[in-house]
C-alpha cells in the first residue's frame, strides 16, 4: 500500500496576516514495508505532514494517494483510510482510559464492528507484538511503567491492523530502557509483519539505527531524502537546519582524521567493529 | 563551600487507588526513601533514573511543591516544612519543566518574563532591568516583542528559563528541559544551563534521560526506586557500565564503544566520556 504525496501544501490561517505554510509543496513516495525516519527542527512541518496521511487534516493544495487512490476524493472512504493508516500521537499514553490493559486495546477494534472473538484476538496479537504478555491483561494501564504504557497505547492502534503505522516521537520523554523496548518492539513488528513504519523523531541516533530511508523537513519543505548513510554524511547541512548527526558519527569523524577508519558510521555496533578492525590492522 | 540543598532521611509516601478485577485497591507507594544528600552552592548536578524512580518527586521537594512525609529538606538553610519560608524557598529555587508550552503565560515574550517579578511586587524600573538581563542571559533579547507561540521549542524553553531567572533564584531545577526539543534546541538549552552555572553561579540541578547531557555536569546522582544508588563525578559513575545499565539507564556512546572494545580484548581506558578522549586513547594504542 504505497503512499504518494504530490505537491502537498498546507497553509494555516490562509488569507490572514497570520497565514503560514506549514507544509509547502512537498512531494515524495513511500513504498510498502519501508521504515521511514522523518526528521526536522521543531516547527518544520513534520506533525502537520503526518496528519495528512490518514486525512485528519486536508491539504490546502496537492494530493495524497494511498494505493493509487486520492484519499480525500471520496468522503465515504475516510473510515477505510483511517483503518489502513494508524497514527500514534506524541505521548499516546495520555489517551489510555480503560480499566484494564486488554480493554483499552480492544477499544479500537470494537469501534470497527468486529465480533467479540475477533476483537480479543486482534487485541492480544497487538499486545504480543509490542512485547506485553498475558500477565498484564487485567492490570490497570495506570499501574504500568512509562515505557509499558506507551507500548500499550501503540498496541491500541495496531489492534486495528493498519498497513501503515505513523508514530510521532514514540520514545520522547521515556527513560533509556523504555526507549529501547519501544523502538525494538516497533522494529520487530516491522520485520515480522511487513508493516510500513513512518517514525518522526528528534533523536538522530534512533533514526540512524532503525530507518532504511530518511526524509528531512526544513521550514515546510522537503530538504533532503536518502539512506541514513547519505543523510548523515551531510553533517554541515544538517546542522544548518537545526539538526545534527548521531553522536557516534562525531566520534568516528574525529578518529578518521588520524586513522584509517570509515567516517560514515552512525551506530555503536558499527563503530566498535571499525575501530577493532583498524586496531588489529586489517581495516581494508 | 556553602550548601544549597541538604536533606536528612527524606521520605515521601503517597497512596494510590485503582481498580483491578472489579475491586478497588489502595496501595501505599514510597516514592523517596531515606534520601540524604548535600548539594553545594554553585554546583551542577545531573539526576538520572528511570521513569517512576522518584527523581521528579525529589525535584518537587526542592521548591516545596511537595513536602516530605518524614525527614527534612533545607533549601539554603530554610526548612520546607516552615510555612513562613514558603515564598522565600520558591524564590530561591526556580523550576523549569519539560513542556515549554505549559509554562508560558503571556502573549509577548517580555511580558512572560516579567510575570514572576510582577507577582513579587517589584517596582517597574527594577522589573525592566531584570527582564533585560534575563533575556540577554538566554540570548533571546532579539525576540522580546515576539509572540511565544511562534518561537521554536528551544527558544520557548529559553524564554521559560528567562522567566525563572527574572526571579533571581540561587538555584534552578530543570526537569527534563530538552525532552521535547530538536538537536539544536537541546544544544542551545544545554549551553544556557552551563552559562547560568558558570557565569551567574546559579546552582543547577538537571534531570535528564540524555547521558550526553549528564556528562556535562560536575556530579551525577542516580535514583532507583526512591533511593540514591550512585553518586559521583560523571566519570566515576559512567565507568560502571553494567551497574548503570542495570538501573535501566545508558552510558554516553563513547563510553559504550570503549566498553565493547574492552570486551573484545582491546586495552582501552574504560572511563572514556567524549569523542576527543576516544581519539586520544586510540592514538596511544597505535
Amino acid at each position: 500500500m504505497p503512499i504518494k504525496v504530490d505537491h502537498l501544501t498546507h497553509e494555516y490561517n490562509p488569507g490572514t496576516s497570520m497565514a503560514q505554510k506549514a507544509v509547502n509543496d512537498v512531494s515524495f513516495e513511500i513504498q510498502d514495508g519501508e521504515f521511514i525516519g522523518l526528521i526536522g527542527h521543531t516547527g518544520s512541518g513534520k506533525s502537520t505532514l503526518i496528519q495528512h496521511f490518514n486525512a485528519l487534516i486536508k491539504p490546502t493544495s496537492g494530493k495524497i494517494y494511498l494505493d493509487g487512490e486520492d484519499i480525500n476524493a471520496d468522503k465515504s472512504k475516510l473510515k477505510s483510510v483511517r483503518r489502513r493508516v494508524g497514527l500514534v500521537f506524541q505521548y499516546p499514553e495520555y489517551q489510555l482510559f480503560e480499566m484494564t490493559v486488554l480493554k483499552d486495546v480492544c477499544y479500537g477494534p470494537t469501534n470497527l464492528g468486529l465480533s467479540e472473538g475477533e476483537i480479543n484476538k486482534a487485541a492480544k496479537e497487538a499486545l504480543t507484538l509490542v512485547g506485553i504478555d498475558e500477565s498484564y491483561y487485567e492490570k490497570s494501564p495506570f499501574e504500568l511503567s512509562g515505557g509499558e504504557k506507551r507500548r500499550v497505547a501503540i498496541a491500541g492502534i495496531l489492534a486495528m491492523k493498519p498497513k501503515i503505522l505513523v508514530l510521532d516521537e514514540p520514545a520522547a520523554g521515556v527513560d533509556p530502557r523504555g526507549r529501547n523496548e519501544i523502538l525494538e518492539a516497533i522494529k520487530k513488528m516491522h520485520d515480522e509483519t511487513g508493516i510500513t513504519v513512518i517514525m518522526v523523531s528528534h533523536s538522530m541516533e534512533d533514526v540512524a539505527k532503525y530507518a532504511n530511508r530518511i526524509l528531512v523537513m526544513d521550514k515546510g519543505k522537503l530538504a533532503m531524502e536518502g539512506t541514513p548513510k547519505e543523510i548523515f554524511s551531510k553533517v554541515d547541512e544538517l546542522e544548518k537546519i537545526g539538526l545534527a548527526a548521531p553522536e557516534v558519527s562525531y566520534i568516528m569523524r574525529g578518529i578518521s582524521k588520524k586513522f584509517d577508519v570509515p567516517s560514515d558510521i552512525f551506530t555503536v555496533e558499527e563503530a566498535v567493529d571499525a575501530i577493532y578492525k583498524m586496531l588489529k590492522g586489517d581495516s581494508r | 563551600m556553602e550548601e544549597m540543598i541538604k536533606t536528612k532521611d527524606l521520605k515521601y509516601k503517597y497512596k494510590t487507588t485503582y481498580e483491578e478485577k472489579g475491586k478497588t485497591i489502595t496501595k501505599e507507594i514510597t516514592a523517596l526513601d531515606d534520601i540524604n544528600i548535600s548539594i553545594k552552592k554553585g554546583s551542577f548536578v545531573a539526576v538520572l533514573g528511570h521513569n517512576g524512580s522518584g527523581k521528579s518527586t525529589l525535584a518537587k521537594h526542592i521548591n516545596a511543591l511537595v513536602k516530605p512525609t518524614s525527614g527534612t529538606i533545607w533549601v539554603k538553610g530554610m526548612d520546607s516544612k516552615d510555612e513562613s519560608k514558603l515564598w522565600d524557598i520558591r524564590q530561591t529555587a526556580g523550576m523549569v519543566f519539560q513542556n515549554p508550552d505549559n509554562q508560558i503565560v503571556a502573549t509577548i515574550v517580555e511580558e512572560d518574563v516579567a510575570f514572576g517579578p510582577e507577582n513579587l511586587g517589584i517596582p517597574r524600573d527594577e522589573i525592566i532591568k531584570r527582564v533585560d538581563a534575563a533575556l540577554k542571559c538566554v540570548s533571546m533579547e532579539k525576540y522580546r516583542k515576539n509572540e511565544p507561540a511562534r518561537l521554536s521549542g528551544g527558544q520557548k524553553q529559553r524564554v521559560a528559563i528567562a522567566g525563572v531567572l527574572a526571579m533571581k533564584p540561587d538555584c534552578i531545577v530543570f526537569d527534563e528541559p530538552t525532552a521535547m526539543l530538536d538537536p539544536e534546541g537541546r544544544k542551545d538549552v544545554m549551553e544556557t544551563i552551563k552559562k547560568l552555572n558558570k557565569e551567574e553561579n546559579i546552582t543547577c540541578i538537571l534531570i535528564t534521560h540524555y547521558m550526553n547531557e549528564a556528562v556535562q555536569a560536575d556530579r551525577v546522582i542516580i535514583i532507583d526506586d526512591g533511593r540514591i544508588v550512585m553518586d559521583g563525578t560523571p566519570r566515576e559513575v559512567f565507568v560502571q557500565v553494567d551497574k548503570v545499565k542495570g538501573y535501566g539507564l545508558d552510558v554516553p556512546q563513547a563510553t559504550e564503544i570503549a566498553y565493547e572494545l574492552r570486551k573484545k580484548g582491546i586495552d582501552i581506558p574504560a572511563d572514556i566520556m567524549t569523542a576527543e578522549e576516544m581519539v586520544g586513547a586510540i592514538c596511544r594504542l597505535k
